[in-house]
């Protein structure tokens, strides 16, 4: 997902930027948050009510500085590391802190400096701009301040803790503050002169800020950033609304967009400000390769379109065919680079030898548009087929071994294929969890059926409508499980569709077998007497089968009331019986053709010695001294080369199989919506809605085509090396052709679903096919000889024999012993017996550690649930001292309304109890999402309780006196 | 597919033009297409009858039985209905009548009426806003104009246009069989395109609440344009077209969804009377002229 990634990779920038130095640019950043805050504070200040709150304020500021200002103590440290979790909550804090010194610093400027004034006039001007920054931090504050009512009203039960304590604090409070005490009337004063004269103070504050750096606050200023960046970086992960969650992104990112170049003084300023733009500019360079890249993934954004339009189930079938065309990219760079290539290059050419020639009697129509269109004529007498190549061991200047290669480009198709079907299986498997996805059906539901990758409005209601109706179908099922009266129909109508698709499935069977018989007739009485449909009777039939076939079936499977996912399956399950039935009567009768193929091939070579004899009695005795009479290529007779009928058989089965393909596209598809869209203005009924309507994707269909015609080039590459190419040619083809059919005519399923599981099972499917298609093709090479005149083999036994030549003559004769020790029963036996152990210790060893996973999983699920429970139980606990809380609050309230000391005194103490409802608030999301960390301690154990979100919402209602000026 | 390659096959061995035609008529004279062939489009027919067997039941029941009914009794259908309404109905029950009307649909003869789950959608509208002045395009038997008569409040009144001579005369019938008199109900013989731009000079209509249409599906559109010009519409009026999905209207679909006047609401249903085929209400709600 692109826009997943793009997304991160821009958080990212930003993040990585803050990491280089925050030490110097954090100083602006402080300053802006001082200054803005500071002009809050004015305007909301400015009741009555004002000056007490700023002593409030002041004397709460003093308070958490004492306990930062104990230095390196583990106090601040703990702090540290709730700050860094909570960093939202503690940006406020933290800005409190920040106005505290402010406050100080003014003071210590209004009493000495005038020397800064310099620095000032420097500074103006970017306080201009932070001036207008000013505006938007308001904005933000106001959020903040919300927050933090709700997190301190979250955190009041704590009040107790420090209840426990004020006492001791306030002591030690009065004691280190008495020196203070002047200062903090001035502050008052100072407040109120801000109010009349607005800007000029804020100029003032800034500026003492900026002056007064110690290192002490440069550690704050760094903390601060971090912050930031910790809230950027976990801010996915925070429980709060979206808005609001893209508003605080946009607002830091803005932020550190704006200051990051600014930073430090100077040199060290300007080297800054190089490397953040070299930093910007190369993520940016990073970012735009990573759109090259998926630019350059062919048609990716042609399927995204699909899958934005007809969901990720069609979409599934185009990433599939992408696929396919990969692997067979390979295999035709295989046979076309180490086969066909080689042989038109270096081998003999064309008119040299017999098999490498037309013969005579086929010569007038070998250029006919109609023999070429069935592969015959030229086009068999070529490279394309296996009766082309010669059996001369090496050729060319390379001593290029054409036989090996041949035999070994075989074995290395399908031994490739093995490998890329089984490699991709194996990490389609990893993906998947195993899980029972079975017991929360309706969270499920809730949170997990929506596809997000659609972008299509009328997909979208579709999906819309989709998921109400399977919400109504679900509560639907769960009413009728308990009356389970029927689920014996639903079970009868199941049984009743298999029964009929398995009729339906023995028909065709029939018919197919019934249509090989009579071409078998017609073949023995000689096909020359037959038009053209007794000839492609056979094909015809299987294409016409596998067309509508599955069109009934589609049919019969809407009485089994099944979810899409699972009809697809079952459909996807009977139109594999359907084309594995075809496709092994096809085979059968080959099988047979061979057979006849062979007879006939027996008679020739008879009629061959026959023939050379009468040749050379013929002629030898008139001349002797002449050479042996030279007879014309196309002239001798030759055997019928069932290698070569196989793979013409294959070759023409894979285009009658694209025409059909193709044709069904241009005539159910485009026709269908060219005449229901331009017939709709003048016809009686609604086409588009009713009758004819727009053809849907049929995605099994298709799939299975694809796998079927994968099997087919599988079984018939060794005898036709141009098979890969014309596959390469017809997948280049339907890709576009697809892409543009399903865009342009076809309508989105009613029911979208995802199809997020069934690429394994494409898959499975494949692989069988896999097996059953190299099974016939193992076959024909081990066990029949090859034809005596032509072919890469011919002359041999068998075609492996090739290997066995290549060893005796090729390699060092040690090798050769070695290999027939090698090849001895003795040692492949145990060997073999060797590798079945080692199958079945892993194969155990696997289930061993799924088991394992499930029951972690369960694991992690109880857990969860007694997390929750002691949540629970918590909370409760919790209402009840938040209750007595409140009442003690309440009278002391009352009380302390008549004395602003004590007042202040509850202000620090409520500003303590922010820090801890900020910890409290994280421990309640760290329990609610990290179940491995179980019930942890600080959580049950300690007396600060969890609390759940009710009742935070509960108190927030103004109840504590000092937040809303925060 | 097979034709197609057929020729083209042909046209490829012989290419002079007559030789084709003449291969071409000796070949499909000397061999029919084999009957294997033949049998492999056995799963096609199969499949086309069993995903629109709705419709066949429906071109049987609309359109067999109708043709031979009128064959056999001379009445034409509507009539019919009539008669059986006549013989099994309690007069002055309009709830008996309609159950009569939806009996005789259901089971004898297929009258494409609202029917009865289409028309609860209908007196939810009714009840829920309570119009006075209804206008009714095609009344047809009358079975709609009584499902509305009897839920409307006392003082209301309904304009029900039909155009057929005969087809008026039987609802009329129903409709004083039903027990509304000719305050409650008005029945108009004129076609729909007339009658609604003189409503107001002719009939004093000042404002409809509620247009229900259930007449030619080609009307829709111009009927509704016309209503739009002649300024009956108010702010509120619920518009009610019947069969927008089948037989369907998309014109009008198209019209009412672009022209922002509307909000439209399109109820999805069954056809009445039939299983499986799939129909739908346009329930537009005027917005007022902008």
């Amino acid at each position: 997902m692109p826009r997943h990634k793009l997304i991160a990779s821009e958080s990212d920038v930003s993040i990585e930027v803050d990491e280089g130095k925050d030490n110097e640019f954090s100083l602006y950043y402080v300053e802006v948050e001082e200054s803005s805050k500071k002009g809050k504070e004015k305007q909301t200040t400015r009741d009555g009510r004002r000056r007490r709150d700023k002593n409030g304020e002041v004397s709460r500021r003093r308070a958490s500085e004492r306990r930062t200002t104990e230095g390196g103590n583990k106090r601040a440290e703990k702090k540290h590391e709730r700050r860094q979790k909570t960093a939202r909550k503690e940006g406020e804090k933290h800005g409190k802190r920040q106005r505290r010194k402010n406050a100080d610093e003014e003071e210590a400027e209004e009493e000495s400096n005038k020397e800064k004034k310099n620095i000032k006039n420097e500074r103006t001007k970017t306080l201009k701009l932070e001036d207008e920054k000013e505006k938007d931090v308001k904005k933000k504050r106001k959020k903040r301040v919300k927050n933090e009512e709700d997190d301190g009203s979250s955190g009041k039960t704590k009040q107790k803790d420090c209840h426990a304590m004020p006492m001791k604090e306030k002591e030690k409070k009065k004691k280190r503050k008495k020196p203070e005490t002047t200062s903090e009337s001035e502050c008052k004063s100072e407040s109120e002169s801000e109010s009349d004269s607005d800007s000029e103070s804020k100029d003032n504050q800034a500026v003492g800020v900026l002056g007064s750096l110690t290192p002490e606050e440069l550690e704050k200023l760094k903390e601060a950033v971090e912050e930031r960046k910790k809230l950027i970086a976990t801010l996915k992960g925070k429980p709060w609304p979206m808005k609001k969650k893209l508003v605080i992104l946009r607002e830091s990112q803005e932020f550190v967009e704006k200051y990051e170049g600014a930073l430090g003084k100077g040199k060290g300023r300007k080297l800054y400000a190089y490397k953040v733009m070299m930093m910007k500019k190369w993520m940016k360079f990073q970012r735009d390769i990573e759109n090259f890249k998926t630019a350059c993934i062919p048609w990716e954004m042609k399927i995204k379109e699909i899958e934005s339009h007809f969901g990720s189930s069609v979409a599934s079938y185009f990433i599939f065919l992408r696929w396919m065309y990969g692997i067979n990219m390979i295999l035709f760079g295989l046979t076309f680079g180490l086969v066909m290539v080689p042989e038109a290059l270096m081998g003999k050419p064309y008119g040299s030898l017999p098999r490498k020639t037309v013969p005579r009697e086929e010569e007038a129509s070998a250029m006919n548009f109609a023999v070429l269109w069935d592969f015959g004529g030229y086009a068999r007498y070529s490279v394309l087929f296996y009766g082309y190549y010669n059996n001369q061991r090496a050729i060319g200047w390379l001593k290029f071994r054409m036989p090996l290669s041949y035999f070994l480009v075989g074995v290395g198709i399908v031994a490739y294929s093995y490998m890329v079907v089984i490699r991709t299986m194996a990490r389609n498997a990893n993906e998947e969890g195993g899980g029972d996805d079975t017991s929360f059906n309706f969270s499920w539901k809730t949170f997990t059926s929506w596809d997000y990758l659609i972008g299509n409005p009328e997909t979208a209601d579709n999906k819309f409508a989709s998921i109400t109706t399977s919400f109504k179908e679900a509560i639907v099922e769960e009413q009728e499980s308990r009356k389970d009266d029927n689920i014996h129909l639903t079970r009868f109508l199941r049984v009743l569709a298999n029964f009929l698709v398995l009729c339906c499935l023995a028909g065709s069977g029939y018919l197919i077998y019934f249509v090989v018989r009579r071409s078998q007739k017609f073949a023995l009485a000689g096909l020359e007497n037959y038009g053209w449909w007794e000839r492609n009777e056979v094909n015809m039939v299987m294409s016409l089968l596998g067309m509508f076939c599955p069109m009934l079936f589609d049919v019969i499977s809407t009485l089994e009331n099944y979810h899409p996912r699972i009809a697809l399956q079952w459909q996807l399950g009977r139109i594999f019986a359907l084309f594995l039935g075809n496709l092994y009567t096809f085979i059968i009768a080959l099988m047979d053709a061979i057979q006849l193929k062979r007879v006939e091939e027996d008679i020739v070579k008879k009629n061959m010695t026959i023939w050379q004899a009468n040749l050379y009695n013929g002629t030898v005795p008139d001349n002797s001294t002449a050479p042996p009479v030279t007879v014309h290529p196309a002239d001798v007779p030759r055997g019928p080369c069932w290698e070569t009928m196989v793979g013409q058989e294959f070759v023409r089965l894979i285009i009658s199989d694209t025409m059909t393909t193709y044709i069904t596209l241009l005539i159910g598809d485009f026709l269908r919506a060219v005449l229901v869209r331009f017939l709709n203005n003048c016809w009686c009924w609604d086409l588009e809605y009713g009758f004819p309507s727009y053809s849907e994707f049929d995605v099994s269909g298709n799939v299975l085509g694809l796998i079927f015609n994968q099997g087919m080039i599988w079984m018939g590459a060794f005898y036709a090396p141009c098979l890969p190419a014309l596959n390469l040619l017809r997948l280049h083809v339907s890709m576009y052709l697809q892409c543009w059919a399903v865009m342009c005519c076809n309508v989105p399923q009613e029911r979208v679903f995802k199809a997020s599981g069934s690429n394994n099972f494409y898959m499975a499917m494949l692989l069988v096919i896999l097996f059953l298609s190299t099974l016939p093709a193992i076959y024909t090479i081990v066990s029949i000889p090859p034809s005596f005149d032509c072919g890469p083999f011919s002359g041999k036994n068998r075609m492996f024999d090739v290997i066995q030549e290549t060893l005796e003559t090729d390699f060092p004769p040690w090798f050769g012993k070695v290999f027939s020790y090698a090849s001895n029963p003795g040692l492949v036996l145990p060997f073999l017996l060797l590798l079945v152990l080692a199958i079945y210790y892993l194969q155990s060893t696997s289930k061993t550690y799924k088991r394992v996973n499930m029951e972690l999983k369960k694991k992690l699920q109880t857990q969860n649930e007694e997390n929750k429970k002691k949540n629970k139980l918590a909370a409760l606990k919790a209402a009840n001292e938040l209750e007595q809380a409140k009442k003690a609050g309440e009278q002391r309230s009352n009380s302390a309304s008549d004395l602003g000391v004590n007042e202040e005194s509850s202000n620090i103490d409520e500003a303590g109890e922010h820090r801890q409802a900020g910890q409290n608030g994280h421990f309640i999301h760290s329990s609610q999402t990290q179940h491995t960390q179980n019930s942890e301690p600080s959580v049950s154990s300690n007396h600060t309780t969890t609390r759940p979100p009710p009742s935070r919402g509960h108190t927030s209602s103004g109840h504590l006196p000092g937040v809303s000026t925060c | 597919m097979s034709v197609c390659l057929h020729t083209c096959r042909v046209l490829s061995v012989s290419l002079p033009n007559s030789v084709v035609l003449r291969a071409f008529l000796t070949r499909s004279e000397l061999k029919m297409v084999s009957p294997a062939i033949a049998l492999a489009f056995l799963p096609l027919l199969l499949t086309l009858i069993i995903r629109y067997r709705y419709y066949f039941v429906l071109l049987y029941r609309a359109v067999l039985i109708r043709w031979v009914r009128d064959c056999l009794t001379g009445l034409s259908r509507e009539e019919r209905a009539f008669q059986y309404i006549l013989t099994h109905a309690t007069p002055g029950d309009a709830q008996s009548i309609l159950d009569t009307f939806d009996h005789w649909c259901s089971t004898v003869e297929f009258i494409s009426n609202i029917g009865p789950k289409k028309g609860k959608i209908l007196d939810r509208l009714l009840q829920e806003h309570c119009p006075i002045t209804v206008l009714e395009l095609g009344t047809h038997c009358g079975y709609s104009t009584v499902r509305i008569a009897r839920s409307l409040p006392i003082g209301a009144r309904i304009y029900s246009i039909e155009m057929d001579e005969r087809n008026a005369q039987v609802a009329e019938k129903i409709i004083r069989l039903a027990g509304f008199d000719e305050d409650m109900v008005e029945l108009i013989v004129r076609p729909s395109d007339e009658v609604i731009p003189r409503l107001r000079e002719d009939y004093g209509v000042e404002r409809l609440d509620l247009v229900f249409m259930d007449h030619w599906k080609r009307c829709y559109l111009p009927d509704l344009q016309l209503l739009e010009g002649s300024g009956l519409l108010g702010e509120g009026t619920i518009i009610l077209a019947d069969n927008v999905i089948f037989p369907g209207a998309p014109n009008f679909l198209r019209h009412v969804r672009r022209s922002g006047l509307y909000e439209v609401r399109v109820h999805r249903a069954t056809l009445e009377y039939i299983r499986g085929i799939r129909d739908g209400m346009a329930e537009l709600t005027f917005l007022g002229v902008k």
